[in-house]
C-alpha cells in the first residue's frame, strides 16, 4: 500500500507578518553587513518578503520560515549590490580595500557605530562579503563562489585577506575609544 | 603549515579529509602550530555580531504594509473560484482563440486582413468614440496601454517580485478600464481588456515556465501593439471611430 502524504499548508500571512515583527532586525542587519547601504538593505528585505511570499508553496516545512526568508534576504542583497555596482565582486590585483566612503555608508557607521562596522572599513567590498557570508552566514565556500560568479580560489583569497585585515584591525579597535 | 590552511580547517571547509587530517596531526604533535591554531580560533569567535543593527520602526511598516499589498492584489488577480467552472472554460475557450488569432494573424502578413480577436472586437464596435465623454477614457486607455507595454518589455530584466507586483499592478489599472469601459457602453472593449487580465493571470502564475512565460509576454505585446495602432489611427480619423 502506497502511502499518501498530504501536502503541508504553505505559510500563511500571519505567519509572514509574525516572522517580519520577530526576525526582519536580523535580515536586515544581514544585509546591511552586505550592502553597507540602508536603502539597499531595506529594499533586499522587501523584496524578500514578496519572493517568499510568491513562492511560499515551496517551502519546505522542515526549515524555518525565519531562516528561509533569511537566506532568501542575503541573496537579494548580493544582488541588489552586483546591481548597483557592476564588477564589485571581480578579484582585484593588488590587495586594497576600498578607502572610499559613500555617504550611505558614512552615516551607517555615524548610527551603527559598532565594533564589527568599524572593523569592516578595512576590507575591500568582496573581502567584507566574503566574510560576512563564511563567518557570520556561515555558507560554504562552493556557495559563495556560486553565488558571486567567482572562482572559488578567489572565494578563499578574499576571506584569507579579510580574516588577516580583521585579526589586526579588532585588536586595533579593543584598545580605541568608541 | 600556514594560516591559510588553519583557516580552512577552521571553518571545516576548503579541505580535503586527506589534508584535514594533516593538520589534525600537525596541531597534536606541533606546539608551535597548535598555539598559532589557537590564537585564530580566539580572535575568530572573537568576530562576533555584537549588536544587531535594529531595523527603524516605519522601514519595519514598510515591509508589512509591502507584504500586504502585494498579497491584495494576488487575491484580486486571482481566478474565480470552481462554481464558476463555466468562467473558466470560457476562459480558456478565449485564450485559445486568443493564441489561434495570433497564430493567423503572424501568418497573415502584412495587410488590412492582419486582425487579431482582440483587435476584431473593436473592429466590430463602433460605440466609444463618438460618445461626448468617451475621448478622456480613450486617452486614459491608451495610456495604460502604452505603460503596460513599456512594463512588459522591460519583464524579463525585472526581479521575480518586481515582475509580480509590475503584472498585479496592470491587473489592477485593467480593471479600473474594464469597469470604465462598461460605463462607458463598449462592452467589445471591456471584452478586449478582460482576455487581456486573463493571459497577464497565466503570466503571473507561479508556476509558469520561462518558456510559456516568454510565448505570454510576446502575444501580450503583440496583442497592446496591434490594439494602440487601431486606437491611435481611429482617433486621428474623425470622424470615423472605433
Amino acid at each position: 500500500m502506497v502511502a499518501v502524504m498530504k501536502n503541508p499548508a504553505p505559510p500563511s500571512r500571519a505567519e509572514f507578518h509574525e516572522a517580519i515583527s520577530n526576525r526582519s532586525d536580523r535580515w536586515y542587519a544581514a544585509c546591511l553587513k552586505i550592502t553597507r547601504n540602508q536603502h539597499l538593505a531595506e529594499d533586499a528585505v522587501q523584496e524578500a518578503l514578496l519572493a517568499a511570499w510568491n513562492k511560499r508553496h515551496q517551502f519546505q516545512q522542515t526549515a524555518r520560515l525565519e531562516t528561509w526568508i533569511h537566506r532568501i534576504a542575503v541573496n537579494s542583497a548580493l544582488q541588489l549590490l552586483r546591481k548597483n555596482r557592476p564588477g564589485v565582486f571581480e578579484p582585484l590585483e593588488i590587495d586594497v580595500a576600498d578607502e572610499t566612503e559613500s555617504p550611505e555608508s558614512a552615516q551607517h557607521d555615524f548610527e551603527l557605530n559598532q565594533e564589527l562596522s568599524r572593523a569592516f572599513k578595512v576590507l575591500s567590498e568582496i573581502e567584507r562579503v566574503c566574510f560576512v557570508l563564511k563567518h557570520l552566514e556561515q555558507w560554504r565556500l562552493k556557495e559563495i563562489a556560486d553565488e558571486l560568479d567567482v572562482k572559488i580560489d578567489t572565494v578563499k583569497q578574499a576571506l584569507f585577506r579579510g580574516v588577516k585585515k580583521l585579526r589586526v584591525r579588532m585588536k586595533d579597535l579593543q584598545g580605541e575609544p568608541l | 603549515m600556514n594560516d591559510e590552511t588553519l583557516t580552512l580547517y577552521y571553518y571545516n571547509d576548503g579541505l580535503s579529509t586527506r589534508e584535514r587530517e594533516q593538520v589534525a596531526h600537525a596541531l597534536a604533535t606541533d606546539p608551535a602550530v597548535s598555539e598559532r591554531y589557537q590564537a585564530l580560533c580566539r580572535d575568530l569567535q572573537g568576530i562576533v555580531d555584537t549588536g544587531i543593527d535594529k531595523a527603524p520602526a516605519d522601514m519595519v511598516q514598510r515591509w508589512h504594509e509591502g507584504l500586504d499589498r502585494a498579497i491584495g492584489l494576488e487575491v484580486q488577480a486571482a481566478p474565480k473560484p470552481a462554481v464558476h467552472s463555466w468562467s473558466f472554460l470560457l476562459g480558456v475557450a478565449v485564450t485559445a482563440a486568443l493564441a489561434i488569432g495570433v497564430g493567423i494573424g503572424v501568418f497573415i502578413s502584412g495587410d488590412e486582413q492582419n486582425v487579431t480577436p482582440m483587435m476584431e472586437e473593436l473592429i466590430v464596435d463602433n460605440d466609444v468614440t463618438d460618445r461626448g465623454n468617451s475621448s478622456a477614457f480613450i486617452r486614459g486607455l491608451q495610456v495604460h496601454l502604452r505603460e503596460s507595454e513599456r512594463g512588459l518589455t522591460a519583464l524579463p530584466a525585472s526581479t521575480d517580485s518586481d515582475k509580480a507586483l509590475l503584472i498585479m499592478g496592470i491587473i489592477e489599472q485593467n480593471r479600473l478600464l474594464e469597469r470604465a469601459a462598461e460605463q462607458n457602453d463598449s462592452a467589445s472593449l471591456a471584452r478586449v481588456l478582460r482576455a487581456f487580465e486573463l493571459v497577464l493571470v497565466q503570466l503571473a502564475a507561479d508556476d509558469v515556465t520561462a518558456e510559456d512565460a516568454e510565448a505570454l509576454r510576446a502575444k501580450l505585446l503583440f496583442e497592446l501593439n496591434v490594439v494602440l495602432t487601431k486606437l491611435a489611427h481611429d482617433t486621428s480619423d474623425e470622424p470615423q471611430s472605433i
